[in-house]
């Protein structure tokens, strides 16, 4: 059976589609087999940060109402052979979604094999983010460090142990993980910006990763590529980490403090 | 204040909300459930004096009692209005933004006023008169024409709800409560052993014991028993409140924050202190 991991947040603008391509693509680079389902009905944009956008020919909604098959929806990754999306509908809006249509394309992704099922949740606490997150084994919650991505943070993780399939059939807990992104340790120092200390303190919860405030990522995105990809930058070496860790490896936290400069950085002032 | 589907009130009832996946789902259910209800025990029948004097309390937290359900109780009226001065209070109490769901008051008396105006008569929510006599002593008639009481307003048969009915064990809640989560000890003490974020609420007819921060509301005594207490480990609370006497933090003093404290009620007066030192 494939393990459903939401990424979700609550507030919008975090990094819920960032995290969701690069943990995919982590997930696949890893040689996993791993599907990632756009739930964002109506604003859709997975299949930009994975450049794909021209490929939609079916989404998750034309699935759901059996207007095509699973198949025929799904996308295959140009770089990796084993990551697949499934887009969601433009045109459509959250209604077109239904819990049993959710459940059936879970179910026969399982059963094609596919080990990994991300499920990128729309912001907000509505149908869309309660079907992202319902029958998810684990959830990956997007925290930004600023109190009210916290806020709605915490009510997402109230909902995941209440409102999910898990929580209501009393079989288990979905397994929680938080992750920190446009983390940027000179404001943390300058006390702009929350520590990672201050989050665990307020949420009750270990982190999964610490991504920094990274300009790769923005140009990672409007060039259609995961940002877990670009090897270079300090925010996929981040990302791989929390991929690793998802995995049950044991890693050290990075970028989480301020660079010491070096000896001809500090001699001439650069 | 009613619970809504997505909380997860937790009380002894132990009503399992959690349908069976396989079974198809009936198009209703009937059954009893348990809402906090907002009181409003008025002793004037001038629509102007309530509208003015709740209007006030409000001013500080506008947003908390808004669209909040309250059941206007006519028990403490010396003379019982008629249905042009009822309709005038409901008009008044609905002006502030509460909505009025009931009446209380004596059941045969009010009857035929809850018809005319369409309203239930929730009498087995009718207030607890006051607790036990230990607890007399610190009665003191409020001069305020109008008292807000949270009360825990339930189908079952008044009988079981009589003053002073306690389960002897406190309820037990392990997990982080939740930004918009609430749990409710019904006739007992609450223990939090983790932490109450902001925008949680933990009530109990009891006192509240929270061991972890307490981010969010604390609210004990809500059957109005002037004698519980809310202890906590670290407060950062945004609102604390015993037997409906309420304080809300918009800065915590810095002798309290993030310090154990205990809250407890002097008369009309919240006290809030260091525990252990």
């Amino acid at each position: 059976m494939a393990e459903i991991i939401v990424v979700t947040s609550g507030k919008g603008g975090v990094g819920k589609t960032t995290t969701s391509a690069s943990i995919a693509s982590g997930l696949a680079r890893r040689d996993k087999r791993v599907a990632v389902i756009d739930f964002d009905i109506g604003l859709r944009n997975l299949d930009l940060i994975m450049g794909c956008e021209r490929r939609v020919v079916y989404d998750f909604v034309n699935v759901i109402q059996g207007d095509c098959t699973l198949k025929q929806a799904l996308i295959k990754d140009k770089r990796l052979d084993n990551l697949y999306l499934l887009a969601a509908s433009q045109t459509r809006d959250k209604d077109a979604l239904t819990e049993e249509g959710v459940s059936r394309v879970l179910n026969e992704l399982g059963a094609d094999g596919f080990e990994y099922i991300i499920c990128d949740s729309p912001a907000g606490i509505e149908k869309g983010a309660h079907l992202a997150m319902y029958f998810a084994d684990q959830a990956v919650v997007v925290v930004n460090p600023e109190v009210s991505s916290v806020r709605d943070s915490d009510r997402i993780l109230g909902l995941l142990s209440s409102k999910t399939k898990r929580a209501e059939l009393g079989n288990g807990k979905v397994t929680e993980h938080l992750l920190l992104t446009r983390y940027n340790p000179s404001r943390v120092a300058k006390g702009e910006m929350l520590s990672v200390a201050d989050v665990k303190e307020i949420l009750g919860l270990d982190i999964v990763g610490v991504i920094p405030e990274s300009p790769d990522v923005l140009a990672a995105s409007n060039s259609g590529v995961p940002v877990i990809m670009n090897d270079e930058s300090d925010a996929a070496i981040a990302y791989q980490d929390a991929v690793d860790r998802l995995l049950g490896e044991e890693k050290p936290m990075r970028f989480t403090e301020v660079p010491k400069r070096g000896l001809f950085a500090r001699m001439f002032g650069g | 204040m009613n619970s809504q589907s997505e909380l997860s009130l937790t009380s002894p009832a132990g009503i399992n909300n959690a349908p069976l996946a396989d079974k198809p789902q009936a198009p209703i259910d009937i059954r009893f459930g348990q809402l906090g209800v907002l009181q409003l025990r008025i002793r004037t029948l001038d629509p102007g004096v309530i509208l003015d004097e709740l209007s006030g309390r409000f001013s500080s937290a506008p947003g908390f009692f808004r669209r909040a359900a309250v059941c206007i109780d006519l028990l403490t009226v010396k003379t019982l209005p008629d249905l042009d001065q009822l309709r005038a209070i409901i008009e008044a109490v609905s002006r502030t933004g509460m909505i009025p769901i009931g009446l209380a008051g004596e059941a045969t008396a009010i009857e035929s006023l809850a018809v005319a105006v369409k309203l239930p008569v929730l009498s087995a929510l009718r207030t607890q008169m006051r607790p036990g006599p230990a607890l007399e002593p610190l009665q003191a008639e409020p001069e305020s024409q109008v008292e807000i009481e949270v009360e825990a307003s339930s189908s079952e048969p008044p009988a079981s709800d009589a003053p002073g009915t306690r389960d002897t064990t406190a309820l037990l809640h392990t997990q982080m409560v939740r930004s918009g989560q609430r749990v409710y000890a019904r006739h007992r003490d609450l223990v939090v052993s983790a932490g109450v974020a902001s925008g949680a609420e933990v009530m109990a007819d009891g006192c509240v014991h929270v061991y972890g921060s307490l981010r969010g509301r604390a609210i004990a005594g809500t059957r109005g028993d002037t004698g519980a207490r809310i202890f906590c480990q670290e407060f950062h609370a945004e609102l604390v409140s015993i037997a409906g006497v309420f304080r809300i933090f918009e800065t915590i003093p810095a002798d309290l924050s993030g310090k154990p404290v205990q809250v407890w009620l002097d008369g009309e007066k919240l006290h809030c202190t260091r525990i252990g030192t």
